[in-house]
């Protein structure tokens, strides 16, 4: 009994993505002196979350059946709409709310579209990633945002017992959404929709309000990672967040979300994050060319999705 | 009335067509210079290196599986890289440059079929890891050791190299009317008049019936995922011929617009449906709109925009009208 449970867990690719990031901790901190400092995990933290907080938001859409390629532009976006409020000399709380508000007003739109149009998620997204970077260039008109107020740079930079704030926002976020995604209607809404939208239907879900609720929640969500990337950095150009959707995809992908919709869990994608996250700083400290970084990243991707092929083959047979 | 807008909707080529020739009126009504034998066979060439891999699209969603291939951009850079560093930096002979490099495009587009065909990963999965590692090769090619470990462009051709991007017959750019107008001609027979073409739709549009009416699946995704890299490959080259350099990150978010005007151009995201003739209008209307909206003076970077609200628009405009109908 106890040794098919566990088998079960083994199974399971969050495992195998644990597996992969103990691996890697242990070769990175043999090889180097750095990887296992305090100062370097923190940074490498910092790092992290702004992808793991949207990778949340990413998760529930992909489980839904759906995709949302317009996450880097919502993010630059709402880092604009933040930056310039900040060095306005609005009050945090009204930027908080403005960052989070622009992200919602884009995700609900995406989602409207794609739920009361008919549209496809990728079309519609794909749009939306192009309209926004135009206008992130109209609000900057080509300009840096720069000198952004040290009070709010805490949310970025910050720390408390050692771990930055912004993680443990994330945390909070992550068991949260387990939560919600696990145990309430709504959450079990969104894999019903991706598994099978008719018997959904038939069930008496509202396939239109989970699919604009899961776009709007991701869209709130790359908000606030817009927010914390402004905190981080202290700077807003209009390449901000470019390339930004295709990372938090593959943090969500190499978390073991399935692209066809159904299955997947915000832990998977966290770890996804991590395992990301830590090939790039360990790449850094080791000294290989940050050129080298894609190929790595693609070739994990690749052999970890591989891994579960086969051993779907090997069940089956 | 109703009926011409009925038949408009249903016919997406059709529907391109007049959205082009609306487009057209209003440029030449609005925009001075815009209506000149200069210009109208200038913008052509700027069409040349989207267009091809627009095609690309088409043929990879087509083949339906999920199929898309978000690495087109990275094969198109990776391309000029090998071109440049072969003919720039090794000295090599332009000609076998540039067919090296064409032939590295095909290798790369086939490892990607082969990986979507024979492992049963999704080509989302599949292209958007091979668009990183080819990117990241791409800057690893175009490190020059002479000069520390960055990587630079390449822009010591030889002036024949510039023949294919920079020159004219007649007035008309030569990549458009011996390469463009040429790879039409034979993806539109391959699509409309070949067998291979009867198999790729009916890939496309049902997987199992095909499979059981014999039709070798993976051999037909085999072939539109090396073509994919094929069309990048001569895109590559083009590009670095016209602009006279192989830059290292000329080919970045090229996947997304090429995605773009083949959806817009009437394939369906599902597979099975479209039409060459429906994704050349596409890339006729990006072309054109791009061009008419730098001659009018907007910054550039409100191509992307445009293109973003013509996308949406016109498929979310389709799909009004269809409910409408259905009432």
């Amino acid at each position: 009994m106890t040794n098919t449970g566990f088998r079960k867990v083994l199974r399971r690719r969050e495992f195998t993505v644990l597996g992969l990031i103990v691996v890697l901790v242990v070769l990175f901190s043999l090889t180097t002196e750095r990887f296992m400092s305090v100062s370097n995990l923190s940074n490498l933290l910092l790092q992290l979350a702004g992808t793991a907080i949207s990778a949340i938001g990413m998760t529930m859409v992909i489980i839904t059946g759906g995709i949302d390629v317009s996450v880097g532009s919502t993010l630059g976006m709402a880092s604009v709409v933040a930056g310039k409020l900040l060095v306005g000399g609005y009050s945090p709380f009204l930027v908080l709310l403005s960052a989070l508000g622009a992200g919602l007003v884009i995700g609900l739109f995406n989602g409207t579209l794609i739920a009361f149009g008919n549209v496809p998620p990728i079309i519609v997204t794909l749009g939306m990633m192009s309209i926004l970077r135009s206008l992130m260039y109209q609000l900057l008109g080509g300009r840096w945002i720069s000198g952004i107020p040290p009070a709010i740079r805490v949310i970025g930079l910050g720390k408390w017992l050692g771990v930055p704030i912004s993680m443990w926002i994330t945390v909070v976020l992550i068991a949260f959404f387990t939560y919600f995604l696990s145990s309430r209607p709504l959450g079990r809404a969104i894999y019903a929709v991706g598994n099978n939208p008719e018997a959904a239907r038939v069930s008496g879900i509202d396939l239109r309000r989970t699919t604009l609720f899961v776009y709007a929640v991701l869209g709130a969500l790359a908000g606030f990672a817009g927010l914390v990337y402004v905190a981080r950095t202290g700077i807003v150009q209009t390449n901000t967040g470019s390339g930004f959707e295709l990372e938090v995809i593959a943090a969500v992908v190499l978390g073991g979300t399935s692209i066809l919709g159904g299955r997947g869990t915000v832990i998977g994608s966290l770890l996804g994050a991590f395992l990301v996250g830590i090939i790039k700083n360990g790449m850094v400290l080791l000294n290989v060319p940050a050129l080298s970084e894609g190929l790595v990243v693609g070739v994990l991707i690749i052999l970890s999705v591989m891994i579960d092929v086969i051993r779907a083959r090997g069940e089956r047979s | 009335m109703k009926r011409v807008l009925d038949y408009i909707v249903e016919n997406r080529v059709l529907f391109l067509l007049v959205l082009f020739v609306a487009l057209f009126v209003v440029f030449a009504v609005s925009v001075p210079g815009f209506f000149t034998f200069y210009n109208l066979t200038n913008m052509t060439q700027y069409g040349v290196e989207l267009g091809l891999l627009a095609l690309a699209e088409m043929l990879v969603i087509l083949s339906g599986g999920g199929g898309i291939d978000l690495s087109v951009g990275s094969m198109l850079t990776i391309v000029a890289m090998i071109i440049g560093v072969l003919i720039g930096r090794v000295g090599l002979n332009p000609s076998l440059s540039i067919l090296l490099g064409l032939f590295a495009g095909a290798g790369m587009g086939y490892l990607n079929g082969v990986l979507v065909s024979y492992t049963g990963i999704l080509p989302f999965i599949v292209t958007l890891a091979s668009l990183y590692i080819y990117k990241s090769l791409a800057l690893i090619i175009a490190v020059d050791p002479r000069f520390g470990p960055n990587p630079m462009p390449v822009s010591n051709f030889p002036e024949s190299f510039y023949f294919v991007g920079q020159y004219r017959i007649a007035g008309i750019p030569f990549q458009v009317l011996c390469i463009f107008i040429p790879v039409i001609l034979l993806l539109w027979l391959l699509l409309e008049k070949s067998i291979f073409g009867r198999y790729l739709y009916g890939v496309g549009s049902n997987e199992k019936a095909a499979l059981f009416s014999g039709i070798n699946v993976c051999r037909v995704r085999v072939t539109v995922y090396t073509l994919s890299g094929i069309l990048s490959a001569l895109s590559g080259w083009i590009i670095t011929s016209r602009i006279a350099s192989a830059r290292p990150d000329i080919g970045t978010g090229y996947e997304l617009q090429a995605i773009t005007i083949a959806v817009l151009g009437g394939v369906s995201i599902k597979g099975g449906e479209g039409s060459i003739g429906g994704v050349v209008l596409g890339i006729a209307i990006i072309t054109l709109l791009y061009n008419g909206m730098q001659l009018a003076g907007i910054h550039q970077i409100w191509q992307l925009g445009s293109l973003g609200v013509v996308l949406v628009g016109s498929v979310l405009l389709n799909q009004v009208l269809l409910a409408r109908r259905k009432i």
